[in-house]
């Protein structure tokens, strides 16, 4: 499609795969059947990237197959000693049966939370960068813009709704705790 | 040259009527540049489903992200549970889901279609369409005992079967709204003024809609024939031939304005209507729910663990919802909400960019924002922000409770 991106060929999730794994990537798929009559398999495929190659990673999928990749959202877990963001996108889209999801999966270490900003590459993910910045605490480089999305301005700094360490929120839960009490 | 002034509409504002800000920048009435302020007030969905709750009392808060697409959260997040605990749904279920889906639909886009003509001063339009609106809420009430936030979905299944009195209901349903369709479309698509007001206003040109990967009519209105039940099909829609709906079926082009949002919507009614005929006629018999139990279905959540991503055509456009469970754990571990609004609020920007001030609204409604959805209130007085805890709140409860009771 017309966009800067997307100049690659048509393919489908396990030539994905294989794209990536050659370029020295670790890739795996994932999937699940839908469909009553007519079953169909409908595939996820994973991509575990280095923090510090998150920028080229990002490059190569949007230049990967012949159309430019939908991004979808960033979610993110803590697991301990640094939390993993997943950058999930869709390639195939617009054709019937063949879309596919593809993860970018990296984990950054809680002693150094910070991340380049892949916002220049695509556009659209600005809105998530700067949420996952204010839930989760991970500094983006380069982002173009660092306003708070979502949480209030005087949102307490420090303290992060997604962690689950010592920046997790404390006091919110006073009313369930009250209730589970008996109070 | 012209003074550049700067305009703020919201956060609570009569032509929005949710709590987000959209701060222009004007010449004239021409608007020159756009930034949108997701508003300053955040529920906490998420935290709430991965330390308070256990996953099946998410389902009912999931629920309640938005009220009307009480069925696609909930949907999004069945979904990725069942993925992960490997749980198959009985073939009768996956009809029903579809059949709840599209009746959604149905109501979801009537309701948009009632506040655009609002949004154009065309206040007997909203009245008609909304009473037609009626129809389909009358046989959600009949079929779930509820208009709105229905918990019609549970893991492994639905929680109620669509019975043979509901069918006859349904059937009626279907046949007046392809009666009112022909109605609708004249109103919508011939009247000389709404033509006008919505014709060649608000584009989003197709490459826009692209990189600011828009979804759901929005993109589709712009020419990208995507559609989650078509692309990436779930539930039982792989039996049906879904296509992705643009206007150009209709008008014989696109151009990517008010317009062809509306064309689009009007469109996929009449899909909607198809679609759960079908699926009337279809509909295999058995069981409704995999695990009626609902202390086994808990245990063998917490049983299992894994990530999955669930995707949903909403209304709106695409659900996402990536859902992590580890073992042991009561709550999901890890769970994000992606509504279509969040992405598509993006638009925006290019949409308003161009026009005038008095086209705002319209154009800020033609992409059916739920910010319910996306977000989440800051309270201006006198120019002074002020933010309200949930304590000032209940300490203001309590008072006016006193007073009546004196």
């Amino acid at each position: 499609m017309g966009v800067s991106g997307g100049g690659g060929e048509k393919m489908n999730a396990e030539e994905a795969m294989k794209k990536f794994q050659d370029n020295g990537y670790e890739a795996w798929l994932s999937s699940r059947n839908a469909g009553v009559k007519n079953r169909v398999e409908r595939k996820t495929l994973w991509v575990k990237v280095e923090r510090d190659s998150i920028r080229e990673a990002a490059e190569f999928l949007k230049n990967m197959a012949d159309e430019y990749p939908h991004f979808s959202i960033i979610s993110c877990s803590d697991e301990g000693e640094y939390m993993c963001l997943n950058y999930h996108f869709t390639l195939s889209y617009a054709r019937r049966l063949q879309e596919f999801i593809v993860t970018l999966k990296v984990d950054v270490p809680k002693d150094d939370l910070r991340i380049d900003s892949i916002a220049d590459i695509f556009p659209a993910i600005i809105y998530s960068e700067r949420e996952i910045k204010e839930m989760a605490g991970v500094e983006f480089n380069g982002i173009p813009d660092d306003r708070h999305m979502f949480l209030t301005k005087d949102f307490p700094s420090g303290v992060y709704p997604w962690r689950r360490d010592e920046t997790a929120p404390k006091e919110t839960n006073k009313l369930y705790e009250r209730w589970k009490n008996g109070a | 040259m012209a003074h550049e002034y700067e305009l703020s509409i919201g956060p609570i504002h009569p032509a929005l009527k949710e709590p987000i800000m959209i701060r222009v920048k004007v010449e004239g009435e021409e608007i020159v540049d756009v930034d949108v302020i997701a508003s300053q007030n955040h529920r906490g969905i998420e935290w709430l489903g991965m330390n308070r709750n256990n996953a099946i009392q998410s389902i009912y808060l999931a629920e309640r992200v938005c009220g009307i697409c009480n069925f696609c959260h909930p949907s999004c997040l069945v979904m990725a549970v069942e993925e992960i605990a490997d749980i198959e749904v009985p073939e009768r279920a996956q009809y029903i889901r579809v059949i709840q889906g599209e009746l959604e639909r149905i109501h979801s886009h009537l309701l948009w279609a009632g506040v655009a003509a609002h949004e154009l001063g065309f206040d007997t339009l909203l009245h008609y369409v909304w009473m037609v609106r009626e129809k389909v809420m009358d046989v959600l009430e009949l079929v779930n005992g509820n208009r709105v936030t229905k918990s019609i979905i549970m893991y492994g299944g639905v929680r109620r079967d669509i019975k043979e009195e509901h069918v006859e209901h349904i059937r009626k349903m279907l046949d007046y709204y392809r009666n009112a369709f022909s109605k609708l479309a004249k109103f919508f698509l011939e009247d000389k003024t709404m033509e006008k007001r919505t014709r060649e206003i608000g584009i989003l040109t197709e490459r826009d809609a692209i990189e600011l990967a828009a979804v759901g009519p929005t993109a589709r209105a712009s020419g990208i024939k995507k559609d989650v039940r078509q692309d990436f099909p779930y539930f039982a829609y792989p039996d049906f031939d879904i296509h992705a709906i643009t206007p150009d079926e209709l008008t014989g082009y696109t151009v990517g304005d008010v317009y062809d949002r509306i064309v689009v919507r009007l469109l996929e009614v009449k899909q909607s209507i198809d679609i759960i005929e079908e699926a009337l006629n279809e509909m295999p018999s058995g069981e409704i729910i995999a695990e009626k139990k609902l202390v086994k279905l808990m245990a063998k959540i917490k049983a299992s663990e894994g990530e999955a991503v669930a995707r949903y055509e909403a209304p709106r456009g695409e659900d996402i919802h990536y859902v992590k469970l580890k073992k042991g754990f009561e709550p999901l571990y890890s769970w994000k909400v992606r509504a279509p609004t969040y992405i598509n609020i993006l638009s925006w920007r290019p949409m308003l960019v161009g026009y005038q001030i008095a086209d705002i609204p319209i154009i800020a409604a033609s992409i059916d924002p739920c910010m319910s959805c996306t977000n989440r209130i800051a309270v201006v007085k006198d120019g002074k922000e002020r933010i309200f805890t949930s304590d000032y709140f209940h300490e203001l409860s309590v008072k006016k409770t006193r007073r009546l009771m004196k």
